[in-house]
């Protein structure tokens, strides 16, 4: 039982990260149906500037104070970096493309992606880079099969909470209506006086964010980060996002922690090569009976 | 028409970058070597490493007065740690017009780029590729290898379990070309001391190579029990896998094959988690004794301010020094010829021992060796019982 718990926890810890990535996926799809290709690569930015932060400045710091405040000065810059980084990429990217249509928006997002890649792999070097194991807080409790460390614990619960913020905020402020009007008819939204642009920056500002978050999140808990490391990241979170629901943020959270403890699950009682053929046929069996995800809405068919 | 006028000018920007890479090596007296190396992706620093020994060695040679009159080059591909852009690098070496190419690591990386060249006539010589199916499978004319080959490794593999008499053995390979080629070996070079009931094979299964999160596989493993656990694949995963392994309390003796030994896998494990682990690795670079090897290691040394980290990238230089050597013999800078006097190669001399090959390509007379790492991260021979 206890093996099973620690699988359990160890797959919401890996389904938390996804989550948060899915989240910048699906808010970004749902108002401007435009899959954001360079989301994956902002999170790759956001674990390099939490790691170039936890080794310069943070480095000083946690000498004084301890770990845990170089961990929470690096997640803050790499929030506000990666959405500064979020807003340029949509201002440089992805408006002046808007007007030729879905096709060219795809492409400028894969452009855009292999610009940020390139661009952390010159500024940062092809090699991996390690967060130092004495900046990163150490603390672990339990023993035997059942061992959890204080940073994970962290991770965990701090996604939680991030996760219920944003849910808070989409479906239980004014704006947050004003971001689902926007997702559910462009048009519509703009006659009843929603002001679309700043929706957009809203959503390139906290998914971006979000993933920055996560992005030094995994660099703290598994220590190594690449500039490719985005890659892997974005595809599963995609799946997520696909599992739960384009366009649907609580699917998003969902179909992220659902993927990661399927993927634990999975890796443990059977076999770690074969998890994601099985994963991806969980998928494919979703879709079959529900097409628009977990938790999409059924949309009638227009005649 | 101004829109016609801008396409008019991309479209001759684009053609004129496209005539830049057309211009054919016609100096004589410039011998271009191709080296293909993962400059960038998951392997960059092998990829880096190699290439500043090629350019080292080929430095060296230079000063000498060069070969046949000419000057060595080294024209870099990038091929980016995986299958699809090798065989980008390999087309772009090709039709740049080199004959000689160096590369690559990675045995899977290597086999699409060794058959392209070998389609072309181009002699290629693999640095960091020791699976055995890259000479074994089909007999290609002008490949050759400067590092050794796993069937050496799997049976050094089998002597090392036997003689620390190790009950349980844990096999993980990613499902690679070259991780799985050990894997396979091992377990049927085990076989006799299995029979004998000597050993068990508690567990043989592959990873997902590109995740970062193996806790579940650690779990699984951490359950069987073993008494040794053998990781025959690349550092990138490995660093992960003995890091995660550590912190989860699976403490058995880790052994990894002769892709895992290099700083980068210390870097990304730390130093605790990597003490008293072994490694079955050719000749480390800061173990080597020849009198050419401490010239090539002071040279690179000055250029770098490090020794390469791992035996592959040194290799590299001895695929260098190899064609310039079979140049030399054939006094002709002809693939075909070059291929004849690579394979009757004999009293050149390497930074690495005597180059020579066999009809196959493979490199002569390679030993094994285990190494151990102290708590601060370094290797040391390791002498078996």
């Amino acid at each position: 039982m206890t093996t099973f718990l620690a699988q359990l926890l160890n797959g919401l810890t890996i389904g938390s990260f996804y989550a948060l990535v899915a989240l910048g996926y699906s808010m970004v799809f749902g108002v401007m149906k435009l899959i954001n290709f360079a989301h994956g690569d902002l999170f790759t930015l956001g674990a390099y500037l939490g790691f170039s932060i936890l080794v310069g400045s943070a480095g000083a710091l946690t000498g004084l104070c301890g770990p845990w405040v170089g961990i929470a000065l690096a997640l803050v810059v790499a929030a506000i970096g990666v959405a500064a980084a979020g807003l340029v990429v949509e201002n440089l990217a992805y408006r002046p493309v808007y007007r030729a249509g879905r096709l060219p928006l795809v492409v400028s997002a894969l452009g855009i992606s292999i610009v940020i890649q390139n661009a952390v792999m010159v500024i940062w070097g092809p090699r991996y880079q390690s967060f130092p194991a004495a900046l990163v807080p150490q603390t672990a409790f339990g023993t035997g099969d059942f061992r959890i460390t204080a940073l994970q614990l962290f991770i965990l619960v701090f996604s939680l909470i991030l996760m219920a913020a944003v849910w808070f905020l989409i479906e239980k402020t004014s704006f947050g209506i004003a971001v689902r009007a926007a997702a559910l008819d462009r048009e519509t939204a703009t006659l009843l006086g929603i002001n679309y642009r700043t929706v957009v920056r809203f959503i390139f500002i906290l998914g971006p964010g979000l993933g920055g978050i996560a992005g030094v999140m995994v660099g703290a808990h598994y220590g190594r980060i690449s500039f490719t490391m985005g890659w892997v990241y974005a595809l599963k979170a995609f799946t997520a996002t696909i599992l739960g629901g384009i366009g649907n943020i609580p699917g998003a959270m969902l179909g992220g922690l659902v993927l990661g403890v399927l993927e634990n699950l999975f890796s443990y009682y059977v076999s770690d090569s074969w998890t994601d053929v099985f994963v991806t046929l969980v998928l494919i069996i979703v879709l079959v009976f529900r097409p628009t995800g977990l938790l999409g809405e059924r949309r009638a068919d227009k005649v | 028409m101004k829109r016609t006028a801008l396409l008019a000018s991309f479209s001759l920007a684009a053609l004129a970058l496209s005539l830049s890479g057309c211009a054919k090596n016609a100096d004589s007296k410039v011998l271009t070597i191709g080296l293909q190396a993962p400059i960038s992706g998951q392997y960059a620093a092998e990829g880096q490493w190699a290439r500043q020994s090629a350019e080292t060695a080929a430095s060296l040679i230079n000063a000498k007065g060069g070969v046949e009159g000419m000057q060595i080059k080294i024209e870099l591909a990038d091929d980016a740690g995986n299958p699809k852009d090798s065989a980008l690098a390999a087309q772009k070496l090709i039709s740049k017009g080199v004959k000689l190419v160096v590369g690559s690591y990675g045995s899977g990386i290597t086999i699409p780029a060794a058959d392209l060249y070998d389609s072309k006539g181009v002699v290629s010589v693999g640095y960091g590729c020791t699976a055995v199916r890259l000479t074994m499978e089909k007999q290609r004319s002008n490949f050759f290898r400067t590092c050794g080959r796993d069937d050496t490794q799997s049976a050094f593999f089998a002597k090392v379990v036997e003689k620390l008499g190790a009950k349980r053995v844990a096999i993980m390979h990613d499902n690679s070309d070259y991780g799985k080629g050990v894997a396979e070996d091992a377990k049927k070079f085990l076989e006799p001391l299995v029979s004998a009931k000597k050993t068990e094979i508690i567990y043989y299964d592959a990873i997902t190579p590109g995740n970062t999160d193996y806790t579940a596989a650690v779990q699984k493993l951490k359950t069987l029990k073993p008494d040794l656990w053998f990781y025959t694949s690349y550092y990138s995963e490995a660093g992960l896998l003995i890091k995660q392994a550590r912190q989860a309390g699976l403490d058995c003796l880790f052994v990894g094959s002769n892709a895992v030994p290099n700083p980068e896998f210390v870097k990304i494990a730390g130093n605790a988690a990597v003490k008293g682990s072994l490694m079955l690795n050719e000749p480390m670079p800061q173990f080597l004794a020849t009198p050419e090897a401490t010239e090539f290691l002071d040279a690179y040394k000055k250029a770098y301010k490090e020794i390469p980290g791992s035996i592959w990238a040194v290799y590299a230089a001895d695929g260098v020094n190899a064609l310039v050597a079979a140049v030399k013999t054939a006094k002709s800078t002809d693939p075909a010829k070059v291929t004849t006097a690579m394979r009757a190669l004999s009293g050149a001399k390497g930074i690495t021992g005597e180059l020579m090959f066999d009809d196959r390509g493979d490199r002569k007379n390679v030993p094994y060796q285990l190494y151990a790492y102290d708590d601060k991260g370094e290797l040391s021979p390791y002498p078996l019982p």
